[in-house]
């Protein structure tokens, strides 16, 4: 069997993917999606990391990760059906009535 | 088990139940807000009385001779620091929960809502400010930070509102996704995801030793984020605009307790082993943030803005105290006590000026303030003098404190630049002062009444006394404070 670094450098991969589309992107969705990209490559290092180990601490706090990830789904998606409501677009550009 | 001990989690309980209560009473008998007020005090009270109990406990445990006790298998640890962080989150729960009534009030059905997510914010962050595992940090990191995304938009008239509820919400989650990518490294590391792995980490279970350092940095910018140091900031001028008055203060105050202690926290771990590679980071960014913070502060013309850029000085502030290493420890929890106060204060004011559910408070609207409302206009101008560091303020006592542990630590030149950040500084809190004594109101303002209710009138006055007694006579916090911190 492979060792873990496989699995921790597409981890890292996924999470530097996830971090430049959340800070390139202009499409609140795409951001969105792009943070749940980066939850997901902390559980794939979790998990990874937790096997080569060998105790369960890994796999246990993955659980944590996608319970919060979850919780972030629900507000989120709920931000944008608002935001889309009153604007007709999920596009950040359009957020900038403030400046200073 | 013997390690459950309840008291160690006790005022986060009573506050979870107490919110399952205020929504489930508000589902079933849809009370009128007056009588959820009822229940609301009472659960207050239940909560201080909670923290009563855990200070007890804790005076229990330093007389033993310990400085803290873990409990619920090493994730939470009753130690000074979590106590007097509880203490402080307490105080602007309770100043918040009165400057926010009248907003509680506009927006009808939704005040019950409105009322749960600060109650499960402050516990979030009550449990961040505990945690001795780094899960349980995040966990308690996101309980609040997600409370505060919905309680951002909560005013849902507003169109800013949106719009700083999508920022932040957007921003916080990047920074929440950075923080628990450092806890899984360091798992990767170290094998162990306790705050405690930062020092034993031996580097030889997987990842190379560099790691390490990639695993801590992301751990504090996660942090940073949260307490809006610069450059991770960029999120805090338009949320404070632009989320509903009522609750801002709190939203910022809250959020500044948590991080702020975990950030105490993990950097007194870090420091045991690496002190000399982290205090110039720090130091630099201590310094940025108040350079920026002032610079910022001083072109703004809208006065919620103001006290965002402000907060963002303050937040440098507090890390001269934090890059000095755990000699600061009591002078940061002393300052963040004292300004946190002074935070929710500023903004209820502003919302009562402007509006309960206002987006936004421009500086035209404080012109001639003193004659429409001269108790306002005295307990904004004494708010103002203490977040500058006025002498005679507890602003001062806190700014004093910071800046001597930073000294005595050999970093002089960040101490000079954060004295003359405050010298610049007086210029836009004195503004507000001026606008309101020496002015006179704009047509549009001049008949728009501004008082508060009684409970925001209390609230108020509460934190000038706190605010003139402390920077006259400071020693009851302090010793308090130093009483357990040790």
């Amino acid at each position: 069997m492979a060792g873990p670094t496989p699995y921790m450098a597409l981890a890292f991969i996924l999470f530097v993917i996830g971090a430049t589309g959340l800070l390139t992107r202009r499409n609140a969705l795409i951001m969105f999606m792009s943070v749940e990209l980066m939850l997901n490559a902390v559980n794939l290092t979790f998990v990874a990391a937790g096997r080569a180990i060998g105790n369960f601490t890994g796999q246990i706090s993955v659980f944590f990760v996608l319970v919060v990830a979850a919780a972030e789904v629900v507000v989120g998606l709920a931000i944008i059906v608002a935001v889309f409501q009153k604007r007709n677009s999920a596009s950040v550009d359009e957020l900038s009535e403030m400046k200073g | 088990m013997s390690d459950l001990i309840w008291s160690a989690i006790a005022p986060e309980l009573v506050l979870v139940i107490l919110s399952g209560l205020i929504l489930v009473v508000s589902v079933w008998k849809k009370p009128p807000l007056k009588s959820m007020a009822v229940l609301v005090g009472a659960g207050l009270v239940a909560t201080w009385a909670a923290w009563g109990l855990q200070l007890s406990r804790l005076q229990d445990i330093v007389d033993a001779g310990s400085f803290g006790a873990l409990a619920f298998n090493d994730m939470v640890i009753t130690d000074g620091t979590a106590v007097i962080a509880r203490l402080i989150l307490m105080v602007i729960l309770t100043l918040a929960v009165a400057l926010a009534w009248p907003m509680l009030d506009e927006i009808g059905q939704r005040s019950a809502e409105a009322l749960v997510l600060m109650f499960l914010a402050t516990a979030g962050f009550m449990l961040l400010a505990a945690a001795t595992n780094l899960v349980m940090a995040f966990i308690g990191l996101e309980v609040g930070s997600i409370s505060l995304y919905v309680l951002a938009a909560v005013a849902r008239k507003s169109r800013l509102a949106d719009e700083a509820a999508m920022k932040y919400f957007l921003l916080g989650s990047f920074a929440s996704a950075v923080f628990i990518y450092g806890v899984a490294l360091l798992y990767a590391g170290s094998g162990s995801v306790s705050i405690d792995a930062l020092r034993s980490f031996s580097g030889r279970v997987i990842v190379s030793p560099g790691v390490l350092y990639v695993s801590m940095a992301m751990l504090v910018v996660g942090v940073l984020f949260k307490v809006t140091a610069a450059p991770f900031h960029a999120w805090a001028p338009d949320v404070y605009q632009g989320s509903a008055a009522g609750v801002v203060g709190f939203m910022a105050a809250a959020a500044k307790v948590g991080g702020f202690v975990a950030l105490v926290r993990i950097v007194g771990i870090t420091y045991v082993r690496f002190a000399d590679d982290w205090r110039p980071a720090l130091a630099a960014i201590a310094a940025l943030s108040i350079v920026l913070g002032t610079l910022l502060a001083l072109s703004q013309t809208d006065f919620r803005r103001m006290l965002a850029y402000s907060g963002i000085a303050h937040a440098g502030f507090i890390l001269v105290g934090v890059a000095a290493g755990r000699s600061a420890n009591e002078a940061i929890l002393f300052y963040l006590a004292v300004y946190t106060v002074q935070l929710v204060t500023a903004f209820g004011i502003a919302a009562i000026v402007s509006g309960p559910t206002s987006s936004g408070s421009p500086f035209s609207a404080y012109k001639g303030l003193a004659s429409r409302s001269p108790f306002l206009a005295a307990g904004l101008a004494t708010t103002m003098l203490g977040m500058s560091g006025m002498p005679i303020t507890s602003g001062f006592i806190g700014k004093l404190g910071v800046f001597r542990a930073a000294w005595e630590k050999g970093l002089e030149w960040l101490v000079v630049v954060a004295l003359v950040a405050s010298v610049a500084a007086f210029f836009f809190y004195l503004r507000v002062i001026v606008d309101m004594y020496m002015r006179d109101p704009d047509e549009e303002t001049a008949d728009v009444a501004a008082e508060p209710q009684v409970a925001g009138r209390v609230a108020i006055a509460v934190a000038v006394v706190v605010t003139v007694l402390f920077g006259l006579y400071p020693s009851p916090l302090l010793d308090l404070i130093r009483n357990v911190v040790s």
